[in-house]
Protein backbone atom coordinates (compact mmCIF):
# COMPACT_ATOMS: atom_id res chain seq x y z
CA UNK A 1 0.00 0.00 0.00
CA UNK A 2 1.05 3.33 -0.86
CA UNK A 3 1.71 5.92 2.07
CA UNK A 4 -1.70 8.29 0.78
CA UNK A 5 -4.01 5.58 1.28
CA UNK A 6 -4.52 5.56 -2.44
CA UNK A 7 -6.38 1.98 -3.85
CA UNK A 8 -4.90 -0.63 -5.83
CA UNK A 9 -7.46 -0.62 -8.63
CA UNK A 10 -6.13 -3.70 -10.52
CA UNK A 11 -5.13 -4.13 -13.89
CA UNK A 12 -6.48 -1.47 -16.00
CA UNK A 13 -5.82 -0.05 -19.99
CA UNK A 14 -6.36 3.46 -21.36
CA UNK A 15 -9.93 4.77 -23.07
CA UNK A 16 -9.20 5.19 -26.32
CA UNK A 17 -11.67 6.54 -28.91
CA UNK A 18 -11.80 3.17 -30.89
CA UNK A 19 -12.89 0.93 -28.38
CA UNK A 20 -15.70 3.28 -27.38
CA UNK A 21 -18.13 0.97 -28.81
CA UNK A 22 -16.64 -2.22 -27.63
CA UNK A 23 -16.78 -0.24 -24.30
CA UNK A 24 -20.29 0.54 -24.22
CA UNK A 25 -21.48 -2.77 -25.89
CA UNK A 26 -19.83 -4.97 -23.42
CA UNK A 27 -18.44 -4.95 -20.22
CA UNK A 28 -14.56 -5.91 -20.64
CA UNK A 29 -13.33 -7.46 -18.27
CA UNK A 30 -11.22 -4.56 -16.87
CA UNK A 31 -10.75 -3.20 -13.40
CA UNK A 32 -10.34 0.34 -13.85
CA UNK A 33 -9.58 2.65 -16.43
CA UNK A 34 -6.86 5.90 -17.29
CA UNK A 35 -8.09 8.64 -19.27
CA UNK A 36 -6.48 11.32 -20.85
CA UNK A 37 -7.27 14.91 -19.28
CA UNK A 38 -7.06 16.78 -21.88
CA UNK A 39 -9.33 14.74 -24.55
CA UNK A 40 -12.47 15.26 -22.38
CA UNK A 41 -11.99 18.98 -20.61
CA UNK A 42 -13.28 20.68 -23.99
CA UNK A 43 -15.70 18.73 -25.04
CA UNK A 44 -19.58 18.09 -24.48
CA UNK A 45 -19.79 15.76 -27.30
CA UNK A 46 -19.53 12.02 -28.05
CA UNK A 47 -16.27 11.87 -25.61
CA UNK A 48 -17.86 13.04 -22.49
CA UNK A 49 -21.07 11.11 -23.14
CA UNK A 50 -19.23 7.99 -23.19
CA UNK A 51 -16.73 8.82 -20.22
CA UNK A 52 -20.12 9.58 -18.07
CA UNK A 53 -20.85 6.12 -18.78
CA UNK A 54 -17.32 4.83 -18.20
CA UNK A 55 -17.15 6.46 -14.65
CA UNK A 56 -20.53 4.78 -13.62
CA UNK A 57 -19.55 1.39 -14.28
CA UNK A 58 -15.92 1.15 -13.27
CA UNK A 59 -13.02 3.62 -11.55
CA UNK A 60 -10.61 5.76 -13.02
CA UNK A 61 -7.73 7.88 -12.56
CA UNK A 62 -7.03 10.91 -15.04
CA UNK A 63 -3.99 11.04 -16.78
CA UNK A 64 -2.66 14.27 -18.34
CA UNK A 65 -0.01 15.85 -20.75
CA UNK A 66 0.06 18.90 -20.74
CA UNK A 67 0.39 20.37 -17.10
CA UNK A 68 4.32 21.30 -17.99
CA UNK A 69 5.37 21.23 -14.41
CA UNK A 70 8.48 21.46 -15.26
CA UNK A 71 8.05 24.89 -17.59
CA UNK A 72 9.59 27.69 -16.43
CA UNK A 73 6.18 29.55 -18.18
CA UNK A 74 3.85 30.53 -15.22
CA UNK A 75 1.39 27.60 -14.40
CA UNK A 76 -2.09 27.78 -16.61
CA UNK A 77 -4.89 28.40 -13.72
CA UNK A 78 -7.55 27.78 -16.28
CA UNK A 79 -6.22 24.27 -17.27
CA UNK A 80 -5.97 23.47 -13.20
CA UNK A 81 -9.54 24.52 -13.09
CA UNK A 82 -10.55 22.73 -15.64
CA UNK A 83 -8.47 19.34 -14.46
CA UNK A 84 -9.92 19.76 -10.85
CA UNK A 85 -13.85 20.15 -12.70
CA UNK A 86 -13.12 17.39 -14.69
CA UNK A 87 -11.72 15.19 -11.32
CA UNK A 88 -15.14 15.73 -9.69
CA UNK A 89 -17.27 15.17 -12.59
CA UNK A 90 -15.06 11.53 -12.80
CA UNK A 91 -14.64 11.04 -8.89
CA UNK A 92 -10.95 10.44 -10.45
CA UNK A 93 -9.07 8.11 -7.90
CA UNK A 94 -5.99 10.58 -8.51
CA UNK A 95 -4.46 13.05 -11.06
CA UNK A 96 -1.30 11.92 -12.66
CA UNK A 97 0.99 13.68 -15.38
CA UNK A 98 4.43 13.87 -16.15
CA UNK A 99 8.26 14.96 -15.01
CA UNK A 100 8.53 17.25 -17.93
CA UNK A 101 8.27 20.20 -19.29
CA UNK A 102 5.90 20.89 -22.82
CA UNK A 103 6.72 24.18 -23.93
CA UNK A 104 7.78 27.99 -22.96
CA UNK A 105 6.86 31.39 -24.38
CA UNK A 106 2.86 30.62 -24.41
CA UNK A 107 3.88 27.72 -26.77
CA UNK A 108 2.95 23.99 -26.47
CA UNK A 109 5.18 21.69 -28.51
CA UNK A 110 3.03 19.17 -27.24
CA UNK A 111 6.00 16.57 -26.67
CA UNK A 112 7.58 15.23 -23.19
CA UNK A 113 10.38 16.88 -22.86
CA UNK A 114 13.37 16.69 -20.52
CA UNK A 115 14.22 18.35 -17.41
CA UNK A 116 17.88 18.76 -16.41
CA UNK A 117 18.05 17.35 -13.23
CA UNK A 118 20.12 19.28 -10.60
CA UNK A 119 19.58 21.33 -7.72
CA UNK A 120 18.18 24.36 -9.22
CA UNK A 121 15.72 22.26 -11.08
CA UNK A 122 14.77 20.02 -8.12
CA UNK A 123 13.69 23.56 -6.44
CA UNK A 124 11.72 24.95 -9.40
CA UNK A 125 9.73 21.74 -10.06
CA UNK A 126 9.27 21.18 -6.15
CA UNK A 127 7.67 24.94 -5.94
CA UNK A 128 5.74 23.86 -9.01
CA UNK A 129 3.84 20.49 -7.68
CA UNK A 130 3.04 22.39 -4.51
CA UNK A 131 1.31 24.68 -6.51
CA UNK A 132 -0.33 22.13 -8.56
CA UNK A 133 -1.49 20.40 -5.41
CA UNK A 134 -2.73 23.71 -3.76
CA UNK A 135 -5.12 23.99 -6.82
CA UNK A 136 -6.34 20.68 -7.21
CA UNK A 137 -6.36 20.07 -3.57
CA UNK A 138 -4.86 16.33 -3.63
CA UNK A 139 -1.66 14.62 -4.44
CA UNK A 140 0.02 14.99 -7.62
CA UNK A 141 1.35 11.72 -9.22
CA UNK A 142 4.31 11.97 -11.18
CA UNK A 143 5.41 9.52 -14.25
CA UNK A 144 8.56 8.96 -15.00
CA UNK A 145 9.24 10.17 -18.59
CA UNK A 146 10.96 8.33 -21.68
CA UNK A 147 13.57 10.53 -22.56
CA UNK A 148 16.35 10.58 -25.44
CA UNK A 149 18.86 13.07 -24.20
CA UNK A 150 20.56 13.90 -21.11
CA UNK A 151 21.56 17.31 -20.16
CA UNK A 152 25.28 18.08 -19.46
CA UNK A 153 24.49 19.83 -16.40
CA UNK A 154 22.59 17.14 -14.41
CA UNK A 155 24.10 16.09 -11.37
CA UNK A 156 21.80 13.30 -9.96
CA UNK A 157 19.88 10.54 -11.30
CA UNK A 158 16.70 10.33 -12.63
CA UNK A 159 15.27 8.09 -9.91
CA UNK A 160 17.25 9.96 -7.48
CA UNK A 161 15.51 13.30 -8.58
CA UNK A 162 12.43 11.62 -8.06
CA UNK A 163 12.60 10.57 -4.94
CA UNK A 164 14.07 13.99 -3.29
CA UNK A 165 11.05 15.67 -5.66
CA UNK A 166 8.70 13.44 -3.87
CA UNK A 167 9.93 13.86 -0.46
CA UNK A 168 9.96 18.03 -0.64
CA UNK A 169 6.63 18.17 -2.87
CA UNK A 170 5.04 15.23 -1.06
CA UNK A 171 3.91 14.11 -4.66
CA UNK A 172 3.32 10.66 -5.61
CA UNK A 173 4.80 8.39 -8.44
CA UNK A 174 3.69 7.15 -11.44
CA UNK A 175 6.40 4.25 -12.70
CA UNK A 176 6.18 3.89 -16.21
CA UNK A 177 8.48 0.51 -16.39
CA UNK A 178 8.76 0.64 -19.82
CA UNK A 179 9.80 4.34 -19.75
CA UNK A 180 12.39 3.47 -17.28
CA UNK A 181 13.64 0.53 -19.63
CA UNK A 182 13.58 2.91 -22.81
CA UNK A 183 15.60 5.29 -20.84
CA UNK A 184 18.23 3.11 -19.74
CA UNK A 185 18.64 1.79 -22.85
CA UNK A 186 19.00 5.55 -24.16
CA UNK A 187 21.03 6.31 -21.52
CA UNK A 188 22.98 3.49 -20.60
CA UNK A 189 22.31 2.80 -17.02
CA UNK A 190 21.16 0.05 -14.95
CA UNK A 191 17.31 -0.41 -15.51
CA UNK A 192 17.46 -2.35 -12.12
CA UNK A 193 19.32 0.09 -9.68
CA UNK A 194 16.45 2.42 -10.93
CA UNK A 195 13.48 0.15 -9.68
CA UNK A 196 15.45 -0.32 -6.89
CA UNK A 197 16.12 3.48 -5.90
CA UNK A 198 12.69 4.73 -6.32
CA UNK A 199 10.32 4.93 -3.23
CA UNK A 200 8.39 2.31 -3.29
CA UNK A 201 5.42 3.43 -0.87
CA UNK A 202 5.42 6.75 -3.28
CA UNK A 203 4.20 4.63 -6.42
CA UNK A 204 0.33 5.11 -6.17
CA UNK A 205 0.37 3.39 -10.09
CA UNK A 206 2.35 1.46 -12.88
CA UNK A 207 2.33 1.88 -16.51
CA UNK A 208 3.47 -1.05 -18.89
CA UNK A 209 3.85 -0.54 -22.90
CA UNK A 210 5.52 -1.78 -25.91
CA UNK A 211 7.96 0.69 -27.82
CA UNK A 212 10.04 0.39 -30.83
CA UNK A 213 13.93 -0.14 -30.63
CA UNK A 214 15.56 1.95 -33.43
CA UNK A 215 19.07 0.35 -32.36
CA UNK A 216 20.91 3.35 -31.46
CA UNK A 217 17.40 4.88 -29.29
CA UNK A 218 13.84 3.23 -28.01
CA UNK A 219 11.59 5.70 -28.99
CA UNK A 220 8.56 4.91 -26.40
CA UNK A 221 5.69 4.38 -29.03
CA UNK A 222 3.25 2.30 -27.00
CA UNK A 223 2.80 -0.25 -30.22
CA UNK A 224 2.94 -3.71 -29.66
CA UNK A 225 3.44 -5.70 -26.60
CA UNK A 226 5.70 -5.34 -24.03
CA UNK A 227 8.88 -7.08 -23.70
CA UNK A 228 10.46 -9.75 -21.39
CA UNK A 229 12.98 -7.17 -20.04
CA UNK A 230 9.78 -4.52 -19.47
CA UNK A 231 7.76 -7.91 -17.60
CA UNK A 232 10.81 -8.54 -15.37
CA UNK A 233 11.36 -5.22 -14.63
CA UNK A 234 7.83 -5.23 -13.42
CA UNK A 235 8.41 -8.30 -11.42
CA UNK A 236 11.50 -6.54 -9.47
CA UNK A 237 8.66 -3.22 -9.41
CA UNK A 238 5.90 -5.24 -7.34
CA UNK A 239 8.26 -7.03 -5.27
CA UNK A 240 8.86 -4.02 -3.87
CA UNK A 241 5.51 -2.14 -3.93
CA UNK A 242 3.24 -5.21 -3.61
CA UNK A 243 -0.04 -5.21 -5.82
CA UNK A 244 -0.12 -1.52 -7.59
CA UNK A 245 -2.54 -0.24 -10.01
CA UNK A 246 -1.40 -0.89 -13.39
CA UNK A 247 -2.25 0.12 -17.02
CA UNK A 248 -1.34 -1.34 -20.31
CA UNK A 249 -0.80 1.93 -22.90
CA UNK A 250 -1.18 0.63 -26.45
CA UNK A 251 -1.53 3.73 -28.81
CA UNK A 252 -0.10 3.19 -32.43
CA UNK A 253 -1.70 0.74 -34.55
CA UNK A 254 -4.42 0.19 -31.46
CA UNK A 255 -5.83 -3.59 -31.82
CA UNK A 256 -9.06 -5.02 -31.06
CA UNK A 257 -10.08 -4.23 -26.77
CA UNK A 258 -10.16 -7.85 -26.65
CA UNK A 259 -6.06 -7.50 -27.61
CA UNK A 260 -5.25 -4.54 -25.24
CA UNK A 261 -7.10 -6.24 -22.80
CA UNK A 262 -5.18 -9.97 -22.94
CA UNK A 263 -2.09 -7.79 -22.59
CA UNK A 264 -2.83 -6.09 -19.47
CA UNK A 265 -3.96 -9.20 -17.75
CA UNK A 266 -0.36 -10.48 -18.25
CA UNK A 267 -0.07 -8.52 -15.01
CA UNK A 268 -1.84 -10.46 -13.09
CA UNK A 269 0.39 -12.99 -12.54
CA UNK A 270 2.91 -10.90 -11.19
CA UNK A 271 0.91 -8.92 -8.74
CA UNK A 272 -0.41 -12.40 -7.74
CA UNK A 273 2.96 -13.99 -6.65
CA UNK A 274 3.54 -10.52 -5.37
CA UNK A 275 0.47 -11.12 -3.00
CA UNK A 276 1.85 -14.83 -1.89
CA UNK A 277 5.46 -13.59 -1.08
CA UNK A 278 3.66 -10.96 1.85
CA UNK A 279 5.26 -8.04 -0.35
CA UNK A 280 3.43 -5.35 1.34
CA UNK A 281 5.72 -1.94 -0.31
CA UNK A 282 6.37 -0.78 3.33
CA UNK B 1 21.62 34.40 -13.39
CA UNK B 2 18.74 32.97 -11.46
CA UNK B 3 18.59 29.00 -11.58
CA UNK B 4 15.23 29.84 -13.51
CA UNK B 5 16.64 31.54 -16.12
CA UNK B 6 18.81 29.60 -16.73
CA UNK B 7 16.56 26.46 -16.92
CA UNK B 8 14.24 28.75 -19.24
CA UNK B 9 16.67 29.64 -21.19
CA UNK B 10 17.95 26.09 -22.22
CA UNK B 11 14.00 25.77 -22.48
CA UNK B 12 13.67 28.26 -25.20
CA UNK B 13 16.93 26.88 -26.91
CA UNK B 14 15.52 23.49 -27.06
CA UNK B 15 11.63 24.43 -28.33
CA UNK B 16 13.39 26.83 -30.95
CA UNK B 17 15.45 23.87 -32.48
CA UNK B 18 12.42 21.74 -32.17
CA UNK B 19 10.11 24.06 -33.77
CA UNK B 20 12.74 24.84 -36.63
CA UNK B 21 12.24 23.10 -40.38
CA UNK B 22 15.04 21.67 -42.07
CA UNK B 23 17.57 19.19 -40.78
CA UNK B 24 18.42 19.77 -36.84
CA UNK B 25 22.20 20.94 -38.09
CA UNK B 26 20.19 24.26 -39.79
CA UNK B 27 18.04 24.00 -36.98
CA UNK B 28 20.95 24.39 -34.50
CA UNK B 29 22.34 27.21 -36.41
CA UNK B 30 19.54 29.53 -36.88
CA UNK B 31 19.96 32.72 -35.77
CA UNK B 32 17.28 32.33 -32.48
CA UNK B 33 18.88 29.27 -31.71
CA UNK B 34 22.16 30.33 -31.81
CA UNK B 35 21.84 33.15 -29.63
CA UNK B 36 21.30 31.09 -26.99
CA UNK B 37 23.85 28.07 -27.88
CA UNK B 38 26.60 28.38 -30.27
CA UNK B 39 26.06 25.11 -32.50
CA UNK B 40 29.84 24.03 -31.93
CA UNK B 41 28.91 24.36 -27.77
CA UNK B 42 25.73 21.66 -28.34
CA UNK B 43 27.89 18.90 -26.72
CA UNK B 44 28.50 21.00 -23.71
CA UNK B 45 24.49 21.39 -23.21
CA UNK B 46 23.80 17.87 -23.98
CA UNK B 47 25.58 14.61 -23.69
CA UNK B 48 26.24 12.47 -26.27
CA UNK B 49 24.64 8.89 -26.27
CA UNK B 50 26.59 5.69 -24.74
CA UNK B 51 25.49 4.68 -28.41
CA UNK B 52 27.31 6.54 -30.52
CA UNK B 53 24.67 9.48 -31.17
CA UNK B 54 26.14 12.84 -31.11
CA UNK B 55 24.28 15.69 -29.19
CA UNK B 56 22.93 17.34 -32.37
CA UNK B 57 21.23 13.68 -33.12
CA UNK B 58 19.68 13.34 -29.73
CA UNK B 59 18.22 16.83 -30.31
CA UNK B 60 17.30 15.73 -33.80
CA UNK B 61 15.33 12.94 -32.29
CA UNK B 62 12.91 15.60 -30.78
CA UNK B 63 12.70 17.62 -33.48
CA UNK B 64 12.25 15.16 -36.13
CA UNK B 65 8.60 14.10 -34.28
CA UNK B 66 7.31 17.73 -33.86
CA UNK B 67 6.17 18.10 -37.60
CA UNK B 68 4.78 14.95 -38.05
CA UNK B 69 2.82 15.36 -34.33
CA UNK B 70 1.77 18.11 -36.02
CA UNK B 71 0.51 17.15 -39.07
CA UNK B 72 -1.27 13.95 -37.96
CA UNK B 73 -3.31 16.38 -35.21
CA UNK B 74 -4.26 18.48 -38.47
CA UNK B 75 -5.22 15.68 -40.53
CA UNK B 76 -7.50 14.49 -37.82
CA UNK B 77 -9.40 17.26 -38.82
CA UNK B 78 -8.60 18.36 -42.22
CA UNK B 79 -8.62 15.04 -43.78
CA UNK B 80 -10.22 16.63 -46.81
CA UNK B 81 -7.95 19.84 -47.22
CA UNK B 82 -4.54 17.08 -46.66
CA UNK B 83 -6.12 14.83 -49.32
CA UNK B 84 -7.05 17.50 -51.74
CA UNK B 85 -3.80 18.97 -51.59
CA UNK B 86 -1.57 15.97 -51.81
CA UNK B 87 1.82 15.37 -49.44
CA UNK B 88 3.99 17.68 -50.80
CA UNK B 89 1.78 20.56 -50.77
CA UNK B 90 0.14 19.40 -47.41
CA UNK B 91 3.11 19.54 -45.90
CA UNK B 92 4.22 23.07 -47.30
CA UNK B 93 1.06 24.63 -46.36
CA UNK B 94 1.37 23.03 -42.25
CA UNK B 95 5.31 24.23 -41.96
CA UNK B 96 3.57 27.79 -42.61
CA UNK B 97 1.15 27.15 -40.13
CA UNK B 98 2.78 26.23 -37.40
CA UNK B 99 5.46 28.80 -38.14
CA UNK B 100 2.50 31.63 -37.73
CA UNK B 101 0.24 29.87 -35.45
CA UNK B 102 2.20 27.42 -33.14
CA UNK B 103 0.01 25.70 -30.70
CA UNK B 104 -0.44 27.87 -27.48
CA UNK B 105 -3.36 25.57 -25.95
CA UNK B 106 -3.29 22.81 -23.99
CA UNK B 107 -5.25 20.66 -26.30
CA UNK B 108 -4.04 20.04 -29.88
CA UNK B 109 -7.63 20.29 -30.61
CA UNK B 110 -7.23 24.05 -30.95
CA UNK B 111 -4.21 23.91 -33.43
CA UNK B 112 -6.13 23.60 -36.71
CA UNK B 113 -8.78 27.15 -35.10
CA UNK B 114 -6.66 29.53 -37.42
CA UNK B 115 -6.16 27.13 -40.47
CA UNK B 116 -8.94 28.29 -42.72
CA UNK B 117 -8.20 31.47 -42.52
CA UNK B 118 -4.42 30.88 -42.81
CA UNK B 119 -5.47 28.61 -45.89
CA UNK B 120 -7.49 31.45 -47.63
CA UNK B 121 -4.14 33.62 -47.90
CA UNK B 122 -1.92 31.18 -48.58
CA UNK B 123 -0.21 29.64 -51.73
CA UNK B 124 -1.94 26.32 -52.39
CA UNK B 125 -3.72 24.95 -55.32
CA UNK B 126 -7.27 26.70 -55.39
CA UNK B 127 -7.09 28.65 -52.57
CA UNK B 128 -10.72 29.46 -52.54
CA UNK B 129 -11.89 25.95 -52.82
CA UNK B 130 -9.75 24.91 -49.95
CA UNK B 131 -10.79 27.76 -47.69
CA UNK B 132 -14.38 26.06 -48.21
CA UNK B 133 -13.27 23.17 -47.72
CA UNK B 134 -11.27 23.79 -44.74
CA UNK B 135 -14.18 25.94 -43.38
CA UNK B 136 -16.51 23.10 -43.64
CA UNK B 137 -14.02 20.68 -41.70
CA UNK B 138 -13.26 23.12 -39.37
CA UNK B 139 -17.54 23.17 -38.20
CA UNK B 140 -17.88 19.42 -38.68
CA UNK B 141 -14.70 19.25 -35.59
CA UNK B 142 -16.40 22.33 -33.46
CA UNK B 143 -20.07 20.68 -33.58
CA UNK B 144 -18.08 17.41 -32.79
CA UNK B 145 -16.93 18.48 -29.47
CA UNK B 146 -19.72 21.46 -28.38
CA UNK B 147 -21.79 20.94 -25.29
CA UNK B 148 -25.11 18.63 -25.51
CA UNK B 149 -28.18 20.66 -24.95
CA UNK B 150 -31.88 18.47 -25.11
CA UNK B 151 -33.52 20.12 -28.06
CA UNK B 152 -36.76 21.68 -28.59
CA UNK B 153 -39.22 18.41 -29.90
CA UNK B 154 -41.83 18.86 -32.91
CA UNK B 155 -44.79 18.70 -30.38
CA UNK B 156 -42.95 21.40 -27.37
CA UNK B 157 -42.42 23.69 -31.21
CA UNK B 158 -46.70 22.85 -32.25
CA UNK B 159 -47.58 23.68 -28.49
CA UNK B 160 -46.67 27.16 -29.19
CA UNK B 161 -49.60 29.97 -29.40
CA UNK B 162 -49.53 32.29 -32.85
CA UNK B 163 -49.37 34.89 -30.31
CA UNK B 164 -46.35 33.76 -28.87
CA UNK B 165 -44.88 33.39 -31.89
CA UNK B 166 -45.12 36.82 -32.54
CA UNK B 167 -42.17 37.82 -30.17
CA UNK B 168 -40.86 34.28 -29.24
CA UNK B 169 -37.26 33.38 -30.02
CA UNK B 170 -35.70 29.96 -31.04
CA UNK B 171 -32.49 29.36 -29.17
CA UNK B 172 -30.37 27.73 -31.03
CA UNK B 173 -28.28 24.37 -29.86
CA UNK B 174 -24.69 25.17 -29.53
CA UNK B 175 -23.94 22.01 -31.55
CA UNK B 176 -24.85 23.80 -34.66
CA UNK B 177 -23.16 26.13 -37.45
CA UNK B 178 -24.37 27.64 -41.07
CA UNK B 179 -22.10 27.78 -43.93
CA UNK B 180 -22.22 30.04 -46.74
CA UNK B 181 -19.45 28.25 -49.48
CA UNK B 182 -18.86 29.31 -52.84
CA UNK B 183 -18.43 25.93 -53.98
CA UNK B 184 -19.93 22.54 -52.86
CA UNK B 185 -16.88 21.53 -50.68
CA UNK B 186 -19.71 19.05 -49.10
CA UNK B 187 -19.78 17.03 -52.06
CA UNK B 188 -16.04 17.00 -51.83
CA UNK B 189 -15.85 15.59 -48.42
CA UNK B 190 -18.52 12.87 -48.99
CA UNK B 191 -16.42 11.91 -52.21
CA UNK B 192 -13.66 10.78 -49.57
CA UNK B 193 -15.45 7.76 -48.21
CA UNK B 194 -15.39 4.38 -49.21
CA UNK B 195 -12.39 3.17 -51.30
CA UNK B 196 -13.29 4.76 -54.58
CA UNK B 197 -12.35 7.82 -53.74
CA UNK B 198 -14.31 9.27 -56.94
CA UNK B 199 -13.70 12.98 -56.41
CA UNK B 200 -15.94 15.63 -58.37
CA UNK B 201 -14.42 18.51 -60.31
CA UNK B 202 -13.79 21.51 -58.37
CA UNK B 203 -16.00 24.29 -59.70
CA UNK B 204 -17.87 27.44 -57.84
CA UNK B 205 -21.31 27.03 -57.24
CA UNK B 206 -22.98 29.06 -53.96
CA UNK B 207 -24.06 26.25 -51.51
CA UNK B 208 -25.80 26.81 -47.78
CA UNK B 209 -25.12 23.86 -45.46
CA UNK B 210 -25.80 23.48 -42.10
CA UNK B 211 -23.68 21.27 -39.58
CA UNK B 212 -25.29 19.84 -36.77
CA UNK B 213 -25.44 16.65 -34.61
CA UNK B 214 -27.42 14.46 -33.59
CA UNK B 215 -27.79 11.64 -31.04
CA UNK B 216 -23.61 12.44 -30.97
CA UNK B 217 -23.33 12.25 -34.48
CA UNK B 218 -22.04 15.03 -37.01
CA UNK B 219 -24.45 15.69 -40.08
CA UNK B 220 -24.35 17.88 -42.81
CA UNK B 221 -27.17 18.77 -44.76
CA UNK B 222 -27.31 21.26 -48.03
CA UNK B 223 -29.97 24.16 -47.07
CA UNK B 224 -32.03 25.82 -49.89
CA UNK B 225 -31.31 29.67 -49.98
CA UNK B 226 -35.02 31.05 -48.48
CA UNK B 227 -34.84 28.56 -45.86
CA UNK B 228 -31.20 29.02 -44.81
CA UNK B 229 -31.69 32.71 -44.90
CA UNK B 230 -34.93 32.40 -42.27
CA UNK B 231 -32.54 29.93 -39.91
CA UNK B 232 -29.91 32.94 -39.88
CA UNK B 233 -32.41 35.05 -39.09
CA UNK B 234 -33.84 33.10 -36.50
CA UNK B 235 -30.24 32.02 -35.06
CA UNK B 236 -29.28 35.32 -34.95
CA UNK B 237 -31.81 35.61 -32.65
CA UNK B 238 -34.87 37.28 -34.40
CA UNK B 239 -38.14 36.77 -32.70
CA UNK B 240 -40.19 34.05 -35.07
CA UNK B 241 -42.78 36.36 -36.55
CA UNK B 242 -40.27 39.06 -37.40
CA UNK B 243 -38.08 36.49 -39.21
CA UNK B 244 -41.14 35.07 -40.80
CA UNK B 245 -42.25 38.25 -41.97
CA UNK B 246 -39.02 38.84 -43.80
CA UNK B 247 -38.76 35.85 -45.24
CA UNK B 248 -42.15 36.11 -47.01
CA UNK B 249 -41.02 39.41 -48.25
CA UNK B 250 -37.69 39.08 -49.45
CA UNK B 251 -37.13 38.88 -53.37
CA UNK B 252 -36.41 35.84 -55.75
CA UNK B 253 -35.26 32.73 -54.60
CA UNK B 254 -34.60 33.38 -51.19
CA UNK B 255 -38.07 34.73 -50.60
CA UNK B 256 -40.34 32.13 -48.66
CA UNK B 257 -42.99 30.53 -50.37
CA UNK B 258 -45.81 30.76 -47.47
CA UNK B 259 -46.29 30.50 -43.98
CA UNK B 260 -47.17 26.97 -44.37
CA UNK B 261 -43.74 26.12 -45.74
CA UNK B 262 -42.04 28.31 -42.69
CA UNK B 263 -44.08 26.03 -40.31
CA UNK B 264 -43.00 22.64 -42.50
CA UNK B 265 -38.90 24.16 -41.81
CA UNK B 266 -39.55 24.26 -38.53
CA UNK B 267 -40.86 20.76 -38.28
CA UNK B 268 -37.95 19.57 -39.92
CA UNK B 269 -35.47 21.36 -37.56
CA UNK B 270 -36.96 20.56 -34.79
CA UNK B 271 -36.58 17.39 -35.95
CA UNK B 272 -33.32 18.04 -36.79
CA UNK B 273 -32.37 18.97 -33.19
CA UNK B 274 -31.41 22.59 -34.10
CA UNK B 275 -33.16 24.55 -31.21
CA UNK B 276 -32.97 24.03 -27.80
CA UNK B 277 -35.55 22.68 -25.52
CA UNK B 278 -37.07 25.87 -24.90
CA UNK B 279 -38.20 29.40 -26.48
CA UNK B 280 -37.86 32.27 -24.58
CA UNK B 281 -40.19 35.17 -25.21
CA UNK B 282 -38.54 38.82 -26.14
CA UNK B 283 -38.47 40.99 -23.04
Amino acid sequence: MNRFGLPDLGIGIGLRTVHFGEILSGRPALDWFEVLSENFMDTGGRPLFVLDQVVERYPVALHGVSLSVGSTDALDRGYLQKLKTLAKRTRARWVSDHLCWTGVLGRNTHDLLPLPYDRATLRHVTRRVKQVQDALERPLVLENPSTYLEYARSTMTEWEFLSELCDAAGCGLLLDVNNVYVSSYNHGFDSRQYIDGIPADRVVQVHLAGHTNEGTHILDTHSGRAIPQVWKLYERLVARTGPVSTLFEWDASIPPLAAVVREAAKARRYRTSARATGTDGA
Amino acid sequence: MAPELALGGLQQWLQVVIEAPGSVKTALRSREAARLVRPARTRDVVRPSHRGLSAAERVGIYQGMYLPRMMEALESDYEGLAHFLGPTAWTRLVRAYLSAHPSRSYTLNELGRRLPEFVRHARVPRAAFCYDLARLERAVAEVFDAPEAKPLTEKELAALRPRDLERARLVPVAALRLLVLDHDAGTWLDSLRGDAHAHPPVRRKRTRALVYRRRYGVKRREQAEAAFALLEDLVAGAPIGRALTRALARRGAARLAGADAAFRLFREWAAMGLFQGRARRSA
